[in-house]
């Protein structure tokens, strides 16, 4: 006879272990049954509702036209090859990047290289190169290059390291010991990879290529410079050739499906990576002769996306004539421009992203999981959609603000909330609800406890938000061409304005200075936190 | 003064009871242990008593304020509860000192800790530091802590410089630095090893009854319950199963579960006879402990290892003991746990100090020194 079991009360006698085996571990989550406060979630949903205007107004703009007129635009001989490009150049490019990418990942974790660490710290550089700098570096060199075949290389060179630095990181958790028992159990090194390794670097490899796919078709500042006609290279020629907004904008939509198809794929991938601790395998020695081989496996992404372009404009830049023409007051104005929209656009960015990522970061359900969602939005909405369909809004909405800096700024910030909230969820999430207990039983209301405590330990993520937002403005091309308001240049819009009409000594100035602009941040970055440069 | 009265409180974990209708009273200047085993609510019951989780009935008292009932939580900030977490919990971004004063008002103005603190000692030191600029009272308390917990030159250092027993010592200060009314300690010697924690729990009884503080400390450790607490009350299963002082819950626990979970038993079956029970070990006299037995009922006798003692002067009379081998010795150092075979009967477990110890093989009589306890027969 147990005495006490007799008389309890509780109706479900098994379950009673579960919430007590939590408080036993410390870990009884007195945050996560709990409802969130009103206020947060009216913010956050503010928030989200801001990210979602250019998606919900261009599905407005597009169905306000018809059924009948969006198809009718849609079966237009122009229409399908765009889409057929768009499609084959993503098809492809993420074939080229999963395959170099995986051999570059298991040569840098399975082959024992001198400077390992730099290698990979060299084969995620191309990350930080746009790829219309690289379009412009090889162009300089090459001026008669354009069509697929060039899209298609310099877009693998620059998206390769979306797959090196998952497969990598996945290489050095997957358990070694696994592919010893395969080897023990009669397996061969292939198959034993197969069998024991593979399972476990697949979904890293998938959803990095998701992500290259994803590039590939928001991709505007390449193709178009390749002369390569793609659905972005099509919006941008219907809207600012003919003005043609309702065509414009059922391109867009289309350009707006495929990318959200990628997406759904590249976050289902993602939920599956499994997370073992486990023994990796330690690299292998190979001789020389071996290791100079591997070398180009390695080198051809960094030198075809980085050290080629660069070297193209070195020479361009250092060019007797390019140094006698350089209009230093335009150069200042436009590194004023592009400075001042980053910084604008990060502190919006890291504002809208604040109680999205306080709430996600401590409540779970339904509503959240939406909210959140509708945030990471401009993850999924390639560049020139978010501009165009802002034109749209801003004329029609609050036609004060067309062509204000306004827009721009609010565009930039749309399209890369995601990486602020991403940051600042894991920072803010990071910080033990314990400790914010703590405060309250030392006399501490939930506002202050939330200033003296969580604020302070979460600040370095909403620093890696907002610079990681500053980086990504800095570089973006087609929203800025949309929505710049006449007269503001930014590096970015002034370089390309002098390629597309082949003034590669005139552009290479404002490409210099791009590519330092940009490099300051990135340098404060991997100096706050090395793990963020993935980020990039 | 300020006693806390948990009355008739059920706390429940999404939808099951992990708190079911508890009640404790505790004076003023008490040191309390909740004991339990894993998972029988004891953090739970914790965190309802500093307001960090809602009751779902019952209510909550210290002194004449009702701090928790149903549907209505005063927030934790407004108790004068201070609480030590299982992990120390620093934070990170402050250094020792900072950690230390937290709670400690800072410059002009600073909340006034005298509303939510409402014992008479806040309102007296308040008033005497006003005199003081309040930099250095700030300062002078938080040195005054320090050296009360013994790290009065580690003012300076960050929380990760610190080893685990100093962490502690440290989340015990800021915990006591706004002079809380009652004192919450949850596990906070679990994560120490054995020769830190025995040393630094006796020094923080000590430190908490100079202090005057009341203190509720939960614990699995039965050791440490009896040894550091005033009263010890006991959880099984989100119930109080016991409520008492360490001798009362030892030597009279309320059920055979409380028995055997506060310390070792050895149990026999008998028959009740005229207040003995007779068994395996000859007729015992015994208490019976939650139902009223009539003659020749049959009932289960346990006794504690240490109630039962070697006879080798077969001195004692037949009725009052009973033979047996010895057949295996457990030896402990400063005791023994001795498993002796009863020659008519089960074997049985006794211990004794271990200055003289018998041999295995060797043929004792055993004796019971004070009445067992008989509960109901299953």
């Amino acid at each position: 006879m147990a005495p006490e079991q007799g008389t309890t009360a509780a109706g479900v006698p098994d379950a009673r272990t579960t919430p007590a085996a939590q408080s036993r571990s410390g870990a009884v989550r007195w945050g996560a049954g709990l409802r969130p406060p009103l206020w947060l979630v009216i913010t956050a949903t503010v928030a989200a509702a801001a990210a979602a205007i250019p998606l919900v107004y261009l599905l407005v703009r597009a169905l306000e036209s018809g059924a009948a007129s969006i198809i009718e635009t849609l079966s237009r001989g122009r229409v399908l090859e765009y889409a057929a490009n768009s499609l084959g150049l993503a098809a492809a490019t993420t074939a080229t990047a999963l395959v170099l990418g995986t051999a570059v990942a298991f040569v840098l974790t399975r082959v024992r290289v001198p400077f390992a660490r730099t290698w990979l710290l060299i084969s995620a550089l191309p990350l930080a190169v746009p790829s219309y700098l690289a379009g412009y570096g090889w162009l300089v060199v090459f001026p008669s290059l354009n069509g697929f075949v060039p899209s298609w290389l310099l877009l693998t060179a620059v998206t390769v390291p979306y797959v090196t630095l998952p497969v990598a990181a996945a290489l050095r958790g997957a358990s070694g010991d696994l592919e010893g028992v395969a080897r023990t159990l009669g397996r061969g090194p292939l198959q034993a990879f197969l069998a024991a390794t593979w399972p476990s670097v697949r979904p890293a490899a998938i959803a990095g290529s998701l992500l290259v796919a994803l590039y590939a078709l928001s991709d505007f500042g390449l193709v178009a410079m390749m002369r390569f006609p793609t659905l972005t290279w099509g919006i941008n020629a219907a809207y600012s050739a003919s003005f043609d907004r309702a065509q414009a904008a059922t391109l867009a939509l289309l350009l707006v499906v495929l990318a959200l198809v990628v997406v759904v794929g590249e976050r289902t991938a993602r939920r599956q990576l499994p997370r073992a601790a486990a023994r990796a395998v330690a690299p292998r020695t190979v001789g020389r002769g071996m290791l100079i081989s591997l070398l180009p496996v390695v080198a051809v992404a960094p030198l075809v996306g980085v050290a080629v372009p660069l070297l193209g404009l070195l020479t361009r830049l250092l060019d007797a004539a390019t140094l006698r023409a350089i209009d230093v007051p335009r150069l200042l104005d436009a590194v004023g421009s592009t400075v001042g929209v980053a910084v604008a656009a990060a502190l919006l960015a890291v504002l809208l992203a604040l109680p999205i990522a306080a709430l996600a970061s401590r409540y779970r359900g339904r509503l959240v999981t939406a909210i959140e969602s509708v945030g990471y939005l401009g993850h999924a909405l390639p560049g020139i959609v978010v501009g165009l369909s802002l034109v749209f809004f801003a004329l029609a909405v609050v036609p004060a603000l067309y062509q204000s800096i306004v827009v721009l700024v609010f565009a930039y910030a749309v399209l890369f909330m995601p990486k602020a909230i991403g940051t600042m969820r894991a920072g803010l999430g990071d910080v033990p609800p314990r400790l914010v207990a703590v405060a309250r039983t030392l006399g501490l209301s939930p506002l202050q406890a939330w200033w003296r405590v969580t604020v302070p330990l979460a600040l370095p993520s909403v620093g890696i938000g907002a610079l990681l937002v500053a980086i990504a403005t800095m570089k973006e091309l087609p929203a800025t061409l949309l929505l710049r308001p006449t007269g503001v240049q930014t590096l970015a819009t002034e370089l390309w304005n002098r390629t597309v009409v082949f003034e590669f000594g005139a552009a290479a100035p404002y490409a210099a200075l791009l590519v330092l602009v940009a490099a300051v941040p990135a340098v404060i970055l991997s100096g706050v936190r090395s793990s963020a440069k993935e980020e990039l | 003064m300020s006693d806390l009265v948990v009355d008739g409180v059920s706390v429940t974990h999404g939808s099951t009871l992990a708190i079911d209708d508890v009640s404790l009273s505790i004076r003023s200047g008490e040191l309390v242990a909740v004991l339990g085993p894993s998972g029988c609510g004891k953090t739970t019951l914790l965190l309802a008593i500093a307001g960090l989780l809602p009751v779902q009935s019952g209510s909550i008292t210290i002194g004449d304020r009702e701090i928790s009932r149903a549907r209505r939580t005063i927030a934790p900030e407004k108790r004068g509860i201070g609480w030590v977490p299982q992990e120390a919990s620093l934070f990170p971004h402050l250094s020792v000192g900072e950690n230390i004063g937290f709670a400690v008002p800072r410059g002009r103005g600073g909340q006034s800790r005298s509303s939510s603190f409402p014992s008479e000692v806040a309102e007296g030191a308040a008033a005497g530091v006003r005199a003081l600029s309040t930099r250095s009272a700030r300062e002078a308390r938080i040195a005054e802590l320090a050296s009360l917990v013994g790290l009065g030159d580690l003012t300076g250092r960050a929380p990760n410089q610190l080893s685990g027993g100093q962490a502690q010592r440290v989340a015990l200060a800021r915990a006591l630095a706004p002079r809380p009314d009652l004192l919450l300690l949850d596990e906070p010697f679990a994560a120490l090893d054995t020769q830190l924690r025995t040393g630094l729990r006796r020094e923080v009884a000590e430190l908490l009854r100079t202090q005057g503080t009341t203190s509720l400390l939960v614990t699995h450790d039965q050791e440490e319950a009896l040894t550091l607490a005033d009263r010890v009350a006991v959880l099984h299963d989100g119930r109080l199963a016991q409520f008492g002082t360490p001798e009362e819950i030892y030597q009279h626990p309320a059920s055979d579960w409380v028995a055997s979970f506060v310390g070792d038993v050895v149990e026999l079956p008998g028959q009740w006879r005229y207040g003995r029970v007779v068994c395996a070990l000859g007729s015992v006299e015994a208490t019976a402990v939650g139902f009223t037995p009539a003659d020749g009922d049959a009932v289960r006798l346990m006794l504690r290892p240490e109630w039962i003692v070697p006879r080798p002067d077969l001195l004692a009379q037949a009725a009052a003991g009973a033979d047996a081998r010895v057949a295996a010795i457990s030896y402990a150092g400063h005791d023994a746990m001795i498993t002796a075979d009863l020659v008519d009967g089960p074997s049985v477990q006794l211990r004794m100090a271990a200055v003289e110890l018998p041999d295995v093989g060797d043929d004792v009589r055993l004796a019971v020194q004070r009445p067992g306890l008989a509960f109901a027969a299953q």
